[in-house]
C-alpha cells in the first residue's frame, strides 16, 4: 500500500517536470534574445518619432512623421539609396557567379582543388574591419602592393588612387566584398552539387551531352533553390554592409560609397542626429523585411515543387 | 584539334584558374604576414619586394617588449611612425579571447537544451517562440546599437566583459538554435523513444543519447559562435571605451586610423589578429564546411 502510493507520487512527480522541462529549457535563452529585441525595437520606433540631436541635449520634442520625411525627401537618401541598388546588384551578380564557378571547381577533380579548398574559407573567418584594411592598404595609392605589382609587370605607368576615384572606389569596395563573401557562396554551391547524383551526370554524357549543355539542363536547373538562396542572402547583407564601408572609403569619396546603412551610422556618430538616424534604420528593416517574406515565399514555392 | 588535345586545353584552363584564385584568397594574408617582418623604408620603396631582403622579427619584439627596432632609430625616423598603441593589440587579443570563448560556451550550454526542446519535444508556445528567436536576427544592427548602448548603461555594465558577452549572445543564440535544432531533427529518434520508454527524462535523453551523436554539429556550432563573437565590430566599437575591454578588431581599426602609426606596425597587429581565427578556419574545416553545407541543404 505505502509502497504503491510512493510510486504514484514519483510518478506524478515526475510528469510534472516533463510538462515544465520544455519551459526551463528555452527560457533563459529567450529572456536574453527578448532583452536584446523588445526593448530596442520599441525604443527605436519611440526615438523615431521626436527630435533627438545631441548637440540639443534639453529639447526632444514629438514631430510625428517628420524624422521621416525630412530623410527620405533630403539629396544624400537619393544618392545613398541609389549607390545601394548599384552595390547590390554589382555584389549580388559577383558573390553567385564566384560561387557558382569556385564551387564547381572544387567539386572538380582537378588535383590544384585541394589546395584551394583548404584556404577557401580564410576570408570567411575573420573580421570584415580586417578584411576592409588589408584591402585598403593593398589598393594603397602610394604603397599598395597592387599597385606594386601592375607596375613591376609594366602594366601601368604610374601609381593609381583606387580608393579616391568615385568608380575605382565602388569597384575596389566591390572586389573586397567578394572577397569575403565569395567562400560562402562557393561552399553553398559545392554542398548542392554533392547532392547531385553521379548518375544524372553519367546518364547525360551516354546521351551525348556536352559540357555546356550538361551545366545548362542539369547542374544549374538542380542548383536553382541554393542559388535563390544565396541570391537573397546576399542582397540582404550588401544592404546591410557597414564595416568593409567604415574602414575602406569612409562612404568617399565625396558621396561615391555611401550606402544606406553608412548613411544612417553617420547620421546617428557624426551629424548626432539620433531621430534622423534610427528612421533610416528603420526604413532599412521594412526594405530588408520585405526581402525575407519574399525570400519564404520563394522557398516555399521551391519545396512544393520538388 | 582533337579531343584529347582540347581535354588537355580544358585542364590547363582549368588549373589556371584555381591558381589564380588561391592568389586572390590567400595572398591578401601572404602580403599581411610578409609586410609584418619588414623594415619601414623597406616597405615604403616604389615598387617594393615581395620577398623582403632582411626580414626582422623587431616589429613584433616591439609589439611585445616596447623595444623599438633598430630600423627607426637608424634611418633618423626615430619615434615619429612608431605608436604606442600598436602595443595595445596583446591586451586587445586576450580580451577578444576571453569574451569569445564565454559566449562560445554559453552558447552550447544554453543552446543545446533549447535546440533539443524545440526539435523534439512538444510544448504550449513552441512554434511563436521559435518564430521570435529566429526573427530577432532580422533588425538591422543601426537601428538598435543606440537602445543597446542604454541598456548597458543602465546596468552599469559599459566597458565590461560581461557587456560584450550579453550583446553577443544575444547576436549568437538565435543562429546557435536554429542550426542545433535542424541538425537534432536530422538524426534518428529510435535511440532516444528506446531511452525514454526505459524511464529517462528528456533530459537525461538529451545529455547521455543525442549529445554524443551531435558531437560534429557541436563543434561546427561553437566554432560559429565563436568566430561571430571574435569578429563582432560594431557593437564592441561603442560598448568598450578602454583598453579593460576592447577587443582586436575594435584596436586595429584604431590603430590604423591612427596617421602616427607605421604601415610595418599595422601588418604586425593585423598579422596577430588574424592568427586564432586563421588556425580555427584551418584546423575545423572539415566541421565547418560540413555545419555551412548542412544549414543549407537539411529541411
Amino acid at each position: 500500500m505505502d509502497a504503491n502510493l510512493t510510486m504514484q507520487s514519483v510518478r506524478v512527480k515526475a510528469r510534472f517536470w516533463d510538462r515544465v522541462y520544455p519551459y526551463i529549457s528555452v527560457t533563459i535563452p529567450f529572456l536574453v534574445i527578448a532583452l536584446f529585441t523588445i526593448y530596442p525595437v520599441l525604443y527605436a520606433v519611440r526615438i523615431s518619432f521626436y527630435q533627438y540631436i545631441l548637440t540639443k541635449p534639453k529639447a526632444h520634442p514629438f514631430i510625428g512623421l517628420k524624422n521621416f520625411t525630412e530623410v527620405i525627401s533630403s539629396y544624400y537618401f537619393k544618392t545613398s539609396l541609389t549607390n545601394t541598388a548599384i552595390y547590390a546588384f554589382a555584389a549580388v551578380v559577383g558573390v553567385t557567379i564566384f560561387g557558382l564557378a569556385v564551387g564547381m571547381l572544387l567539386n572538380s577533380k582537378i588535383r590544384t582543388a585541394n589546395y584551394l579548398k583548404i584556404i577557401i574559407l580564410l576570408p570567411w573567418a575573420i573580421p570584415t574591419v580586417v578584411a576592409g584594411l588589408m584591402w585598403k592598404w593593398i589598393l594603397n595609392s602610394d604603397f599598395g602592393i597592387f599597385n606594386g605589382i601592375l607596375y613591376s609587370l609594366g602594366l601601368i605607368e604610374s601609381y593609381i588612387p583606387f580608393l579616391a576615384d568615385p568608380t575605382l572606389a565602388k569597384i575596389s569596395l566591390v572586389m573586397a566584398h567578394i572577397w569575403k563573401e565569395g567562400p560562402l557562396a562557393a561552399i553553398f554551391v559545392l554542398a548542392g552539387l554533392q547532392l547531385i547524383p553521379d548518375e544524372l551526370y553519367e546518364a547525360a554524357r551516354i546521351d551525348g551531352g556536352g559540357g555546356w549543355r550538361i551545366f545548362r539542363m542539369i547542374t544549374l536547373p538542380l542548383l536553382r533553390p541554393i542559388l535563390l538562396i544565396i541570391v537573397i542572402y546576399e542582397t540582404l547583407t550588401a544592404i546591410l554592409v557597414f564595416d568593409l564601408i567604415y574602414v575602406l572609403t569612409g562612404g568617399g569619396p565625396g558621396d561615391s560609397t555611401s550606402l544606406i546603412s553608412w548613411f544612417a551610422y553617420a547620421e546617428i556618430f557624426r551629424n548626432l542626429n539620433l531621430g534622423h538616424g534610427v528612421a533610416l534604420a528603420i526604413i532599412i528593416a521594412l526594405i530588408t523585411l520585405m526581402l525575407i517574406l519574399l525570400y519564404l515565399r520563394v522557398i516555399r514555392s521551391e519545396e512544393s515543387v520538388a | 584539334m582533337g579531343e584529347k588535345t582540347k581535354r588537355n586545353l580544358r585542364l590547363l584552363f582549368a588549373n589556371l584558374a584555381v591558381l589564380l584564385l588561391i592568389v586572390y584568397i590567400g595572398g591578401p594574408f601572404v602580403w599581411m604576414a610578409v609586410a609584418s617582418i619588414q623594415g619601414e623604408n623597406e616597405l615604403l620603396r616604389r615598387p617594393q619586394r615581395i620577398i623582403p631582403q632582411n626580414p626582422t622579427l623587431d616589429n613584433y619584439n616591439y609589439v611585445f617588449t616596447g623595444k623599438v627596432p633598430q630600423a627607426y632609430e637608424v634611418k633618423g625616423q626615430l619615434r615619429s611612425r612608431i605608436s604606442q598603441e600598436a602595443r595595445l593589440i596583446a591586451p586587445a587579443l586576450k580580451n577578444s579571447f576571453i569574451v569569445a570563448i564565454s559566449v562560445m560556451t554559453i552558447n552550447l550550454i544554453l543552446g543545446t537544451p533549447a535546440a533539443y526542446t524545440f526539435a523534439r519535444l512538444r510544448f504550449r508556445g513552441k512554434r511563436p517562440g521559435y518564430n521570435f528567436i529566429l526573427a530577432s536576427r532580422l533588425m538591422p544592427a543601426m537601428a538598435v546599437a543606440i537602445p543597446y548602448y542604454v541598456i548597458i548603461q543602465t546596468l552599469k555594465l559599459l566597458d565590461t566583459y560581461l557587456a560584450l558577452i550579453l550583446v553577443h549572445l544575444a547576436l549568437t543564440l538565435p543562429f546557435t538554435i536554429w542550426f542545433l535544432t535542424l541538425y537534432i531533427s536530422n538524426i534518428p529518434r529510435e535511440m532516444e523513444d528506446a531511452g525514454l520508454v526505459d524511464g529517462c527524462t528528456p533530459f537525461q535523453a538529451l545529455t547521455r543519447i543525442v549529445v554524443p551523436m551531435m558531437a560534429p554539429g557541436l563543434v561546427a556550432g561553437a566554432a560559429f559562435a565563436f568566430m561571430t563573437s571574435y569578429n563582432e565590430f560594431l557593437f564592441a566599437r561603442f560598448l568598450t571605451q578602454s583598453i579593460a575591454s576592447q577587443t582586436s578588431p575594435v584596436i586595429i581599426a584604431s590603430i590604423s586610423g591612427n596617421p602616427d602609426a607605421s604601415y610595418t606596425l599595422i601588418s604586425v597587429c593585423i598579422t596577430l589578429g588574424l592568427i586564432p581565427p586563421l588556425i580555427l578556419a584551418i584546423s575545423m574545416r572539415k566541421w565547418l564546411t560540413e555545419g555551412l553545407s548542412a544549414s543549407i541543404t537539411f529541411r
